[in-house]
């Protein structure tokens, strides 16, 4: 079914359009990967279905919903998580309450712990690796632990669809591999993803389509290798733009 | 319940041994200073403001610095003060009546301060006990203005089958009843903070977009703090002016009633459960039997200076710093 | 009876604007809050009451004495907040509570609870204008905070240190970026804000009384007025502390002077509340 579908989506900021009219949808068990050059919209567009900022124009249908009005925490109830571009830890809680704060608080909220909240923390944590870091302070990890520790705590909000922003940005070679690898075991739980990784290692290699924006619009839909061969996309990466064309 | 993952401690011996020591000297003080009524003083003054500490940094969990608590405190002082003057109502009635006083006025705080974060929202406590306290201080019909209070009723009496303990009359028993009262508003304290809801509170503090993000509904549960912080907070000011049996707006609503309680909690360690407290029990005696008769006027001067220092090296307090070193 | 309220009011405000200068260039720039303000302001008084009662100099010597001192702790409280960590503005609302109470308490130390003024017979008196009645303290009030406005506008738009500060004001990032000494930029503002609180100081004791606990007002009522004006509009502060000292007047004559001090707080708290976070000028996307 489809579980993402954005009707005319535009941002703007004072006199800027940071994305305009933006139309597509995701289907349900998909990997998508959200490509582009720096400045082309993408974690804007993040920030609008996750409910951090409000839309200009168009709306957001998650599952049939309109979210586009509704605050974060609401659309995460709903289903739909994300994780940030820059980690964001909870730095002076342990990582398995890093974690816990997911489970307890991703769908609704109960005011007693359940038995099995700290058993499920501690399986996704075994699941992005950290699973021996469980009583350290999140603070004390490094970027790319903390990048995993997020990970887990999405994912403990038990989402339909994830929107994963730079999942594996920094990362060596060996890294990506990993990062490859859990994003495949996080899809083989059901989750839907929606990708962003601006590098283009891991969203080539993990998605079923791509989907290219520039200066905040569309320009390419659909299977990776044709979408990385495309004109346009190629273009916006070189940093032409579309304005510049003359032949 | 597992629930709660222990942390690496410092030495988990000095954990557990300083507070239970201070535990046990606070609870045999008045046989230990039976001769100086001036040191049980003390300590009954320091009780009282540890618990407005402690109750101050249940807001404090959230992540909201509050400048203005005076003002939860005033209120329930006077609150308290006026029902057992003119319907001459029993403090047992009066005190948990003015920490719903401070909790009614956390409502309207809570309200316009919905939006305000950081160093705004500390800006608005700040200005905010003005009104109180200028209101307070002209309402000469209902108040008695700035003439104060005065003549109020002690502690109440304290009637258990065949035994009548005048609290009020006693200073042991006084200390008593403040000392239970502190163990109560810990162990509230210790309750949210292993709480879901105390959870919360601490991932919003630590990073409210991360935690709005994964489904905590921040607002909500800051609104909830607030009004548990201001109510005991109002209950912590009712209890003093019986024990003063006098009050002026000027004293309540004073900037010494909210600086106090973050200067505990930030020395003590915000980030700590017992840490306002102990600070409440170090510095204000050390303030009073030290400072004092050294300098009659200024000597607060220490509590300005060991807020700086700690804001400057140390700002997760000193027993923060001792739970958590290696 | 409402022309003198008026007229009392603007100069009231205009010391307000001079008492807000100091804080909003230290602000604007350094984007550190300074609750110790007024203890600064109170403090310079005390500095000038000292010299003048002890040692018996007129009022006038005493603002380049006072502003001297002033310069000595400004430089000092821009290491210290220059020791702060993030969150800034938090970090430096606390820290500079607690140096507040650290000034309180020693003004009521040297100079005890009691209150004290600097008396200037000359300034008492006054001239008739049009059936109005101006005294030469509050004339000199308006002409001081004007004059340094003026001073100060000229400064900020008219020389390349201005520039600087105006850069850094509008963004520390790309002002950082074109080559301009933010750390040293902060340790100019902090030293003109010296000089303002140097010389609206003196003039406080002069037409205030003096003692330690007024710090806060004074405080409350710098923040009200540079939140007013918007961080980095200078003239701003102008209009915003006469607006201010003409609602303490009407307060006063509707309500009664007791009332005063319930009004900067309740206009400081409706501009936190209801002014968007536009106080930097521009909205946060």
């Amino acid at each position: 079914m489809t579980l993402l579908r954005v009707e005319g989506l535009g941002k703007q900021f004072g006199e800027v359009w940071a994305l305009r009219d933006l139309d597509f949808t995701l289907e349900e068990g998909e990997v998508v990967g959200l490509v582009g050059p720096n400045g082309a919209g993408k974690t804007t567009l993040f920030n609008l279905i996750s409910g951090r900022i409000k839309p200009t124009t168009g709306k957001i249908l998650f599952a049939g919903q309109d979210i586009s009005a509704l605050e974060p925490h609401e659309i995460c109830h709903l289903g739909l998580g994300r994780t940030f571009q820059s980690s964001r830890p909870f730095p002076r809680l342990t990582v398995a309450q890093n974690v816990l704060v997911g489970r307890v608080f991703g769908k609704e909220f109960r005011f007693r712990p359940r038995p099995d909240d700290l058993e499920t923390a501690r399986e996704l944590l075994e699941v992005v690796g950290l699973g021996h870091k469980v009583e350290t302070l999140a603070g004390s990890l490094t970027p790319s632990e903390q990048r995993r520790l997020d990970l887990a705590r999405a994912l403990a909000t038990r989402p339909r669809l994830l929107l994963l922003d730079e999942v594996a940005a920094g990362f060596s070679p060996v890294a990506v591999k990993h990062a490859v690898d859990l994003v495949l075991r996080v899809r083989e739980r059901g989750v839907t993803l929606f990708v962003i990784d601006h590098f283009l290692n891991l969203s080539l290699r993990v998605s079923n389509r791509l989907l290219a924006l520039d200066q905040g619009e569309k320009v390419a839909e659909g299977a990776p290798p044709e979408v990385m061969r495309h004109r346009e996309v190629i273009r916006a990466y070189l940093g032409l733009r579309r304005e510049d064309e003359n032949d | 319940m597992e629930r709660d993952v222990p942390r690496k401690g410092a030495l988990p011996g000095l954990e557990r041994g300083i507070p239970i020591t201070l535990l046990l000297g606070l609870v045999f003080l008045p046989f230990l200073a039976r001769s100086s009524g001036y040191v049980l003083q003390v300590f009954t003054h320091a009780l009282l403001l540890a618990s407005l500490a402690l109750a101050w940094n249940i807001l404090g969990t959230g992540g909201l610095i509050s400048l203005g608590h005076a003002a939860f405190f005033g209120v329930g002082a006077y609150a308290s003060g006026l029902l057992s003057l003119k319907p001459a109502l029993s403090p047992w009635l009066t005190i948990p009546v003015g920490g719903l006083f401070g909790a009614g006025l956390a409502v309207i705080v809570g309200v316009l301060c919905r939006r305000l974060r950081g160093a705004y929202f500390a800006l608005a406590t700040l200005a905010f006990v003005e009104i109180p306290r200028v209101v307070t201080d002209n309402w000469d019909g209902l108040t008695r203005g700035s003439l104060g209070l005065v003549g109020l009723p002690g502690l109440p009496v304290l009637i258990i089958g065949p035994w009548r303990v005048e609290i009020g009359s006693s200073a042991a028993a006084s200390y008593y009843l403040v000392l239970s009262y502190t163990l109560v508003v810990v162990f509230l304290g210790a309750l949210l903070w292993r709480s879901n809801l105390g959870l919360a509170l601490q991932a919003a503090r630590e990073e409210e977009t991360a935690a709005r993000a994964v489904g905590v509904h921040v607002d909500r549960y800051r609104f909830l703090s607030l009004l548990l912080s201001a109510f005991l907070t109002g209950t912590s000011g009712a209890i003093y002016v019986h024990l003063t049996r006098y009050t002026v707006p000027g004293l309540v609503y004073s900037l010494h009633f909210s600086a106090v309680p973050v200067i505990f909690a930030m020395c003590g360690g915000r980030f700590t459960i017992l840490g306002p407290a102990l600070a409440a029990l170090v510095l204000y005696p050390v303030d009073q039997f030290l400072f004092h008769p050294l300098l009659p006027a200024g000597h607060e001067f220490l509590y300005g200076l060991v807020l700086v220092l700690v804001v400057l090296f140390m700002p997760g307090g000193l027993w923060g710093a001792l739970r958590r070193s290696p | 009876m409402w022309v003198t309220a008026l007229v009392s009011g603007i100069a009231l405000g205009s010391f307000y604007s001079l008492i807000a200068m100091g804080f909003a260039l230290i602000f604007g720039v350094t984007h550190a809050f300074n609750l110790a303000h007024g203890e600064l302001v109170v403090l310079a008084g005390y500095v000038a009451y000292w010299l003048w009662k002890g040692w018996g100099l007129s009022l006038v010597f005493t603002f380049p004495v006072a502003v001297a001192v002033l310069l000595c702790l400004c430089l000092i409280l821009q290491r210290l907040f220059a020791l702060l960590r993030e969150p800034l503005e938090l970090n430096s609302i606390v820290m500079s509570f607690g140096l507040a109470i650290l000034l309180q308490n020693g003004m009521l130390f040297a100079f005890s609870g009691d209150y004290r003024l600097i008396r200037t017979p000359a300034l008492t008196e006054g001239v008739y204008v049009n059936g109005l009645s101006l005294t030469y303290s509050q004339i000199a009030l308006v002409a001081l905070s004007l004059v340094a406005i003026g001073l100060l506008h000229l400064l900020m738009h008219h020389t390349y240190l201005g520039k600087a500060l105006r850069a850094t004001i509008q963004d520390r990032e790309g002002a950082a970026l074109a080559g301009i000494n933010v750390r040293g930029m902060g340790l100019v503002a902090f030293g003109f804000g010296a000089v303002c609180i140097g010389l609206a100081g003196p003039l406080y004791g002069s037409v205030h009384y003096l003692y330690p606990a007024a710090g806060l007002q004074a405080t409350l009522i710098a923040i009200t007025v540079t939140i007013f004006a918007g961080v980095g509009r200078i003239r701003g502060l102008i209009v915003g502390g006469w607006l201010l000292g003409l609602a303490e007047s009407a307060a006063v004559i509707l309500l009664g002077s007791s009332w005063r001090e319930l009004v900067s707080a309740v206009i400081l708290i409706g501009l936190l509340v209801f002014r968007p976070r536009g106080i930097l000028g521009r909205e946060e996307g």
